[in-house]
């Protein structure tokens, strides 16, 4: 019972915030508003016992992404006073398409048979999660590392060079 | 304690020599192009032939091997292997290409080779890819290199504007594949691509779960082989990269995006075909129909090739929808992919800075000035329309024949009408070269060796590939006969 | 604390099938509330009587001494100053941010008090990522700063957040680089695991364990004031510079909580410190009873926070600021490198020395007591040459 409050409670807070994000004509607020989103699923991921994935999305996502998203926002001349001219253009069709996916996305909700979950204990996932990166998992682990890296240099090279045609 | 056993990992060296050595040599030059300046970057090129080289090597020694690695995350079969060859020959000669490209655009060498490299390295791991976190990983390694390398030019807006695209779209698609990703392991409980198929099989996956994680792979893949409706981003970033990025993006690309696409779908989806095989019909003749058509009205080259490009992926499309046919569709990857590294090769001999030299205009009298590329660049048009004896019409009539043997006799209807409209353009790249007056200008660095090479292997390719298909159509075929079969020796070959 | 609760959940205090998880959460989050208005608070704001009475005689003056006893009270009076003042919101800022950005900033050093290891049983949560949700929590700080500098609508105000966001998010990483090494030699992100792995004696703190944990000691201190905006890191409110930086356009108790924030994240940093390589709690064990042991536990722990927040203190007395530029290279080109030789070198250490190496530990503690013998003899020194009655006479 108390779940269940909790869970719509982050639900709601999840959505709503997500909603400003979406909606929002002040991008400055679309991007505080990530950190309701962040911080509700942080809080669905606890709900759910997954104690590391919770430390780990608010290490990430709110401690690392949002922070970067919030500055670029922030470093962007005159980003609080733009003015999209055509917004009506962009409304309908977007508005077609996502009560087109949201259709779909119902459509499966509805017609799949939902296995009943156990009760989530608050169990440590830590250590299985570390066993299953140096296991399992281990060359998705250090793929991961080269991604990051091909990402480091590329942004590097981007704006580097963008430095050197200014000077 | 715990000690790590690579041997309880199913650690195996074999199948990830090919990757490390590319890898390792990616972080060699960037570490040697520390001490280089950026003028020097021709002997970071041969460096990373040399790479390509060793790492083509340590795939020689793959091929007849069958087995899986990492609890099958990485599947090393002459599929594989065959993939692995033909990206690292585009690699190669994209990076040939680049050798005074590079230089003269003032490209900084490190970083341009460098990730040329990661992003080999992540097709050779979407190709070799046994469960979808590697697909989804190797495809993230290529596109973040890539996008990079698009924009590598930053003085000029156009790169940019093409990496922007790229980048944002391809964001966009890679959102898609990875929801597509987790419904399926929502639907089957899986990753793994042959405990995927034994849920499917089994009819043990969650269907509406498994159908909407399909389609969205669909359009995932779709747009990494620049399938219409998915392909607007292609033209655009295909005409603002730099030259021999555009030749790596069209073929390298193409080749890994592909090599991932047939083997989730032929292979492991191969039993779920009933509910994929219908979307790729749709998708095969949009594509060819709207690249042939929009081809025709393009007149700067690089835009020309693009479109071509996306007509190309739709034949390849065709392929996909037989269940017979996916050795036709590997043979057609491979000779698209020299015919177009040989057209991109030509384009760089004739352009020059500023964009410059770009229209099918600037080709006019091409074959009194340089009648040695004039007719090579012949070769590769008569290759892409699909004319006899060369590769292009090999591949095609392989692929056609295996659509109307599964009975999908309009959609061949609908390739072969095409490809008479893609004639109209090929052609006129010909008739500007041969029939019309002009002296095109080349700078004399345009027509470097590194070029040149280029230009000849590609030819040389085109025709020995068409003339005689059969040994290149019978590793396409033992490729994905080895794909596709159980993977016999595996647990043995692990320890 | 989870006993307890425990102990009513079998009594049937919640009802007849609650879920334990939520009625720990719903607990630690009442703990705490009560936790921030008997504690956090109260504690934040006498530091600051300490830290001007410390940089006073740092800078030979006396310091506040007229409220209450040598100025002990001087924190209810500015509490009381402050709360008194008109909260001003200005004209041209964004009203809501504006309003938010300080509750967030008094959230982000509420939340880490929940896994504070007081004492053997003396915690709210032992949460079992306790080390890293301690760690992680304190990134709601940049938000708030970025949010208060944004939303002042003032150039100081943008320049000092976006500073502050810039520093943080930087000296996170060495931070959370030093952290492993002791995770690595335990093996458990718990707090109560990682202290219950050392001993009393500073022999067993893993301070002394090997040379890379030194390391990593001295880089999550010094993260720890850059991470908390402290001299010589307090680029993000130079007055010279600045004016006040993100807190220039706040006032009242807005602008108190800022600076409460400030003086209690010194605390939790001192903390982490103190639980990771200074030993925690432990106390040998010399009493029977357990509540007497907790007190001397409590105490242990506090007497140790308090020293290395009063280091902190000296730190800011003694050093100029440092520039931007200097900053951010000893963050990346030093701390970053240095912390990811100390992880692998630990992880080559515990694979050779599974369970420690006892030359060693007191190789480095006598290391560490000649270190402190050469302070105290330079300290002797130029005390000889100072005036005496100022500096050791405390209750001017």
């Amino acid at each position: 019972m108390i779940a269940v409050i909790v869970f719509w409670t982050l639900a709601v807070i999840t959505v709503l915030s997500a909603m400003i994000t979406a909606f929002s004509r002040n991008i400055v607020y679309s991007a505080f508003a990530l950190l309701g989103s962040f911080a509700g699923v942080a809080g669905i991921y606890l709900l759910l016992g997954a104690d590391f994935l919770f430390i780990i999305q608010i290490f990430i996502y709110i401690g690392g992404i949002l922070v970067v998203t919030i500055f670029a926002v922030m470093l962007t001349q005159g980003v609080a006073d733009m003015n999209i001219s055509n917004r009506i253009v962009g409304l309908i069709p977007a508005a077609l398409i996502a009560l087109l996916a949201g259709a779909v996305m119902l459509e499966a909700i509805l017609r799949t048979p939902w296995p009943h979950p156990g009760t989530a204990a608050l169990n440590p996932t830590t250590h299985a999660i570390g066993n299953a990166f140096l296991g399992p998992f281990l060359l998705p682990f250090e793929i991961a590392s080269v991604v990051l890296l091909a990402a480091l240099i590329g942004a590097i090279v981007i704006s580097r060079q963008a430095a050197r045609a200014e000077a | 304690m715990n000690t790590l056993n690579l041997a309880n990992l199913g650690f195996a060296w074999l199948p990830l020599l090919p990757l490390i050595a590319v890898a390792v040599g990616a972080a060699i030059i960037l570490l040697v192009g520390v001490r280089l300046e950026d003028e020097d970057s021709a002997g970071l090129g041969i460096l990373a032939l040399g790479v390509l080289l060793v790492s083509f090597v340590c795939t020689l020694f793959t091929i007849g091997v069958n087995a899986e690695a990492f609890g099958g995350a990485l599947l090393t079969d002459d599929y594989t292997a065959f993939f692995e060859i033909v990206i690292q020959a585009a690699a190669a000669i994209s990076v040939a290409l680049s050798l005074d490209y590079a230089a003269d655009n003032g490209l900084a060498g490190a970083e341009y080779y460098s990730l040329v490299l990661f992003a080999v390295l992540g097709m050779m791991l979407m190709a070799a890819a046994g469960d979808l976190i590697i697909v989804f990983l190797g495809l993230e390694t290529m596109s973040i290199a890539v996008y990079a390398l698009a924009g590598f030019v930053r003085r000029e807006a156009r790169s940019s504007e093409a990496a922007l695209k790229y980048f944002l779209l391809g964001a966009f698609s890679t959102g898609f594949l990875l929801y597509g990703i987790a419904l399926i392991y929502g639907a089957t409980g899986t990753v793994h691509l042959d405990g995927i198929r034994a849920a499917i099989v089994a009819r043990a996956a969650s269907q509406p779960y498994l159908e909407l994680g399909v389609g969205l792979m669909v359009i995932g893949f779709g747009f990494k082989v620049a399938a219409a409706p998915f392909h607007a981003w292609t033209p655009d970033a295909y005409e603002g990269a730099p030259t021999p990025i555009t030749a790596f993006m069209a073929t390298g690309v193409k080749l890994a995006a592909f090599a991932s696409f047939v083997r989730v779908f032929m292979i492991y989806l191969g039993p779920a075909a009933a509910q994929w095989s219908g979307v790729l019909w749709v998708l095969a003749a949009l594509t060819m129909t709207v690249g042939n058509v929009v081809a025709l009205v393009q007149d700067n080259i690089k835009r020309m090739l693009a479109y071509s490009a996306i007509a190309h992926a739709g034949y390849a499309l065709v392929g996909m929808t037989a269940a017979g046919s996916a050795a036709a569709v590997l043979y057609y990857l491979v000779a698209y992919a020299f015919a177009t590294l040989g057209a991109f090769a030509v384009v760089i001999v004739l352009e020059r800075r500023a964009t410059a030299g770009l229209r099918i205009a600037d080709y006019r009298g091409l074959a009194q000035t340089r009648p040695g590329l004039a007719a090579a660049m012949t070769l590769f048009m008569l290759s892409l329309t699909g004319v006899p004896p060369l590769a292009g019409f090999v591949g095609k009539l392989y692929v056609f024949a295996a659509a109307v043997d599964s009975g999908h006799v309009p959609l061949v209807v609908i390739a072969v009408i095409n490809s008479a409209i893609s004639a109209y353009y090929y052609i006129g790249v010909i008739v500007a070269m041969y029939m019309q007056e002009g002296t095109p200008e080349i700078e004399p660095s345009g027509a470097s060796p590194g070029v040149l090479i280029g230009v000849a292997i590609a030819a040389l390719a085109v025709v020995l590939i068409g003339i005689a298909p059969t040994p290149y159509m019978n590793a396409a075929r033992d490729a994905f006969a080895a794909a596709a079969g159980p993977p016999a020796q595996a647990t043995a070959f692990a320890r | 604390m989870q006993a307890w609760l425990d102990s009513l959940i079998a009594r049937g205090a919640f009802g007849p099938h609650p879920s334990p998880d939520l009625i720990y959460g719903a607990a630690i989050a009442i703990a705490c509330a009560l936790v921030l208005f008997l504690v956090a608070v109260p504690f934040a704001s006498i530091v600051t009587w300490v830290e001007r009475r410390v940089w006073a005689r740092i800078q030979s003056r006396i310091g506040p001494n007229r409220v209450g006893p040598n100025g002990f009270l001087q924190w209810l009076a500015d509490g009381f100053k402050h709360i008194c003042k008109e909260d001003v919101v200005p004209a041209e800022a964004d009203a809501p941010l504006f309003r938010l950005a300080p509750y967030l900033v008094v959230l982000a050093f509420i939340l880490p008090w929940a896994v504070m290891p007081f004492a053997s049983s003396l915690i709210l949560a032992d949460l079992n990522i306790g080390i890293l949700y301690i760690t992680a929590v304190p990134a709601l700080t940049v938000i708030g700063i970025l949010m208060a500098g944004w939303a002042s609508n003032n150039k100081w105000s943008l320049i000092g957040g976006i500073r502050s966001a810039a520093q943080i998010i930087s000296y996170e990483i060495p931070a959370g680089l030093a952290i492993f090494p002791v995770v690595l030699m335990t093996g458990t992100l718990s707090m109560q695991g990682i202290i219950r792995a050392q001993g009393w004696a500073p022999d067993r703190w893993f301070l002394f364990a090997n040379p890379f944990c030194f390391v990593a000691a001295v880089i999550l201190f010094i993260s720890g004031l850059a991470e908390n905006n402290r001299t010589p890191f307090d680029l993000p409110e130079a007055e010279s510079e600045l004016v006040a930086g993100f807190a220039t356009e706040y006032s009242s108790m807005r602008y108190l909580f800022f600076f409460m924030a400030e003086w209690g994240n010194m605390f939790i940093a001192a903390a982490i410190v103190v639980t990771l390589f200074l030993g925690g709690w432990q106390f040998p064990a010399i009493v029977q009873s357990p509540r007497l042991m907790n007190l001397l536990q409590l105490a242990t722990f506090m007497l140790k926070c308090l020293f290395l927040v009063f280091v902190s203190m000296w730190i800011r007395g003694t050093l100029p600021r440092v520039r931007i530029d200097q900053m951010m290279s000893l963050c990346w080109k030093y701390f970053v490198p240095i912390s990811f030789i100390n992880l692998l070198g630990t992880a080559v250490w515990v694979a050779i020395f599974p369970d420690g190496n006892r030359f060693t530990q007191w190789l480095m503690l006598s290391f560490g007591v000649a270190v402190v013998l050469l302070f105290l003899a330079r300290v002797v020194a130029f005390t000889r040459r100072a005036r005496m009655e100022l500096y050791f006479h405390p209750t001017i």
